[in-house]
């Protein structure tokens, strides 16, 4: 008998312990109050789930029984120790069992409130009116009780009733409402903290998640497949003339790859270096291109040192070429220009190809450009395309660090 | 006879590679031209008719792919590409030729004698494989022409591409026919040509595109040559040999 129901109950512990970690279980609980109590814990909020259950963790089984078994102690002691010092006339068990009851009442409202902070917090006062008018009615079931069973008339009834309700009324504002408030507000408080913590984490991880996607597909993106063979093909053109330039294009490529690659793990570059990038990649594509593409990069010896994210730039240039002059029958000219004023800095990759009309397939190289700007300075960062006669002007406008 | 050779590659480095290695490999060819767009390559194959055409595929004005598109199967067309991985298993499966650049001379040889077997047989038709490939790949097409700007007198017309019955390349100038209208505009037609939808616009003539549904009929002048009737229009339009396949029933 008493095997049946303890397995009873820890199958039932388990489905619940079960429901709280994955809501979506409770529909396998079996139907009727399991099913009832299954629903009501999924129902819970997701930190509430998770506060219920490591409850239910720590005083499972045993536990339970010696908690309650303690508090009762605690409730026997202190109504002894009440009858002693101001109730003498009352007998000894009528005082345990009422501190127990009285004290068990207090602690499952207590816990109700811990549950249901929300609503006492929303509907406080219908709440609290609610709460002290059913503990009026309690004092005076139990004074109607009292006179049945130790007898006693109506009419002493009558003349103790407001007595009784005040003191229970008041019992029950001291004991249960004031620490329930008290309760609630911290508890309301704590909730809300807990709430934006875990928005703020998953904020976090949000924005974890897409700088290392954005990295990767930095890493992926970068040197591609058509440049290096199509510069490799040149270099091995070149040498095959005897002509000098091949070292040229050779240190440049070199310059390039070394320089893309170390930046590549760098989140921040100065300026200096992202230009000096830029510059090894226009110079590889000058000599591949020829007469078709002309370069001019400018940067002001005082914004040498100013750090931005990697690769932007570069990404910029890149996208001159794949869609401004590639495209383009006669070619152009690129110029990549850095300025300061008291708020920004502004970069600016102007080419003078074929312009917004024949930009196809711009949207990856950019959406990159964009989320890393967002990455590293939130809003206060842009970056704006517009058509230039002729051709395409991208623009990167950055907060300046002393500015901000 | 001799057999021709077009060339068309956008780098001038990779142009002379090509150049330099065909002079060796295939000495008693002829390059006829070496261009480095697609609109240039698309011109001198219709100056030149040339046996063998070979395409990068990444070029301006035309792609090769392009190109190709409009060749058919009068000439004998291998792609030139440094990576293009969905084209190359594409072209692998479609028995089409292609080369890798950079190119290396053992591969050229071989698509050389690969090539040279094939000569003597009617060109394979590419364009069931390039139509796929360009399905494929993530750059939409180019975008087309709506407008035109023509110089009328001191006035600057728009002229809706739609309204066209037939361009036809004057020099450097386009003349370009309206129903009961016409206008010169300072671009030569292999220029347009980009902008044009090859489906709705066919070129008849090196120098003439006309819209499909301007076409009253086609008519047979002797065993080689066509004309084309218009409706809107009573000009009549020769339709030259490389275009007469457009008609054949």
């Amino acid at each position: 008998m008493w095997g049946r129901v303890a397995n009873w109950w820890t199958e039932w512990e388990q489905e619940l312990l079960g429901v709280l970690k994955t809501p979506g279980l409770a529909d396998q609980a079996p139907a009727g109050w399991r099913r009832a109590m299954a629903c009501k814990a999924a129902k819970l909020s997701h930190i509430e789930r998770q506060e219920v259950y490591r409850i239910s963790v720590t005083y499972r089984g045993w536990a339970l029984v010696r908690l309650l078994a303690k508090l009762c102690l605690v409730f026997s002691v202190f109504g002894a120790l009440v009858k002693m010092a101001f109730l003498p006339k009352l007998s000894m068990l009528g005082a345990v069992v009422a501190a127990n009851g009285v004290g068990l009442g207090v602690l499952t409202a207590l816990v109700g409130i811990w549950f249901n902070h929300e609503k006492y917090s929303l509907r406080g006062g219908k709440l609290l009116a609610n709460t002290i008018l059913l503990g009026m009615l309690g004092g005076l079931f139990g004074s109607v009780v009292a006179m049945i069973f130790r007898g006693g008339s109506w009419a002493r009834l009558l003349e103790s009733a407001p007595r009784v309700l005040m003191l229970s009324g008041f019992g029950v504002l001291v004991l249960v409402v004031l620490p329930g408030f008290v309760l609630a507000t911290v508890r309301n408080r704590h909730y809300a903290l807990l709430a934006l913590k875990l928005e703020q984490d998953a904020e976090q991880a949000r924005l974890a998640r897409e700088l290392s996607e954005t990295q990767l597909r930095l890493l992926r993106a970068q040197i591609e497949p058509h440049f290096l063979f199509n510069t490799l093909g040149a270099v091995q053109q070149l040498a095959e003339q005897g002509a000098p330039r091949a070292a040229e294009l050779t240190a440049h490529l070199i310059d390039f790859l070394r320089a893309s690659m170390s930046d590549m793990r760098c989140e921040q570059v100065s300026l200096a270096t992202e230009f000096g990038l830029v510059e090894s990649y226009l110079a590889v594509m000058q000599i591949r291109m020829g007469e078709r593409l002309r370069f001019r990069i400018d940067l002001p010896t005082s914004l040498a040192a100013t750090r931005i994210p990697s690769m932007l730039v570069l990404t910029l240039a890149e996208n001159a070429i794949k869609h401004g002059i590639e495209p383009s029958l006669r070619g152009g000219e690129i110029t990549v220009t850095a300025q300061e004023d008291a708020n920004h800095i502004r970069i600016a990759v102007h080419d003078s190809g074929v312009g917004m009309s024949d930009t196809p397939g711009n949207g990856t190289g950019l959406e990159n450009v964009r989320s890393r700007l967002r990455l590293a300075y939130g809003e206060s960062a842009s970056l704006a395309l517009s058509e230039a006669e002729p051709g395409l002007l991208a623009e990167l406008l950055i907060p300046r660090k002393d500015a901000q | 006879m001799t057999v021709t050779i077009l060339v068309a590659e956008d780098e001038p480095l990779m142009r002379e590679r090509l150049l330099g290695m065909l002079a060796l490999a295939w000495p008693d060819a002829q390059v006829i031209a070496a261009v480095d767009n697609g609109l240039d390559a698309w011109d001198a194959y219709l100056e030149h008719a040339p046996r063998v055409v070979f395409l990068d595929i990444r070029m301006p004005g035309l792609s090769g792919l392009e190109v190709a598109e409009r060749i058919g199967r009068q000439a004998h067309v291998v792609f030139v590409t440094a990576y293009d991985q969905y084209a190359v298993d594409a072209f692998d499966a479609g028995a089409v030729d292609y080369l890798l650049k950079p190119i290396q001379p053992g591969r050229l040889d071989k698509a050389l004698a690969r090539l040279r077997e094939k000569l003597d047989s009617q060109p394979m038709d590419v364009s069931a494989v390039v139509r796929q490939v360009k399905a494929a790949s993530p750059a939409p097409a180019r975008e087309k022409l709506k407008w035109l700007k023509a110089s009328v007198g001191k006035q600057i017309r728009l002229i809706d591409v739609e309204e066209v019955l037939f361009f036809q390349a004057d020099t450097k100038y386009t003349r370009v026919v309206l129903e009961g209208a016409e206008a010169l505009v300072r671009i030569p037609l292999k220029d347009l040509l980009g902008g044009l939808d090859a489906d709705r616009f066919w070129q008849i003539h090196r120098g003439t595109v006309v819209k499909v549904t301007a076409i009253r009929a086609a008519e047979r002048i002797d065993a080689e040559r066509m004309q084309v009737l218009l409706r809107g229009s009573s000009e009549v339009l020769p339709v030259s040999r490389s275009f007469t396949h457009l008609f054949r029933e």
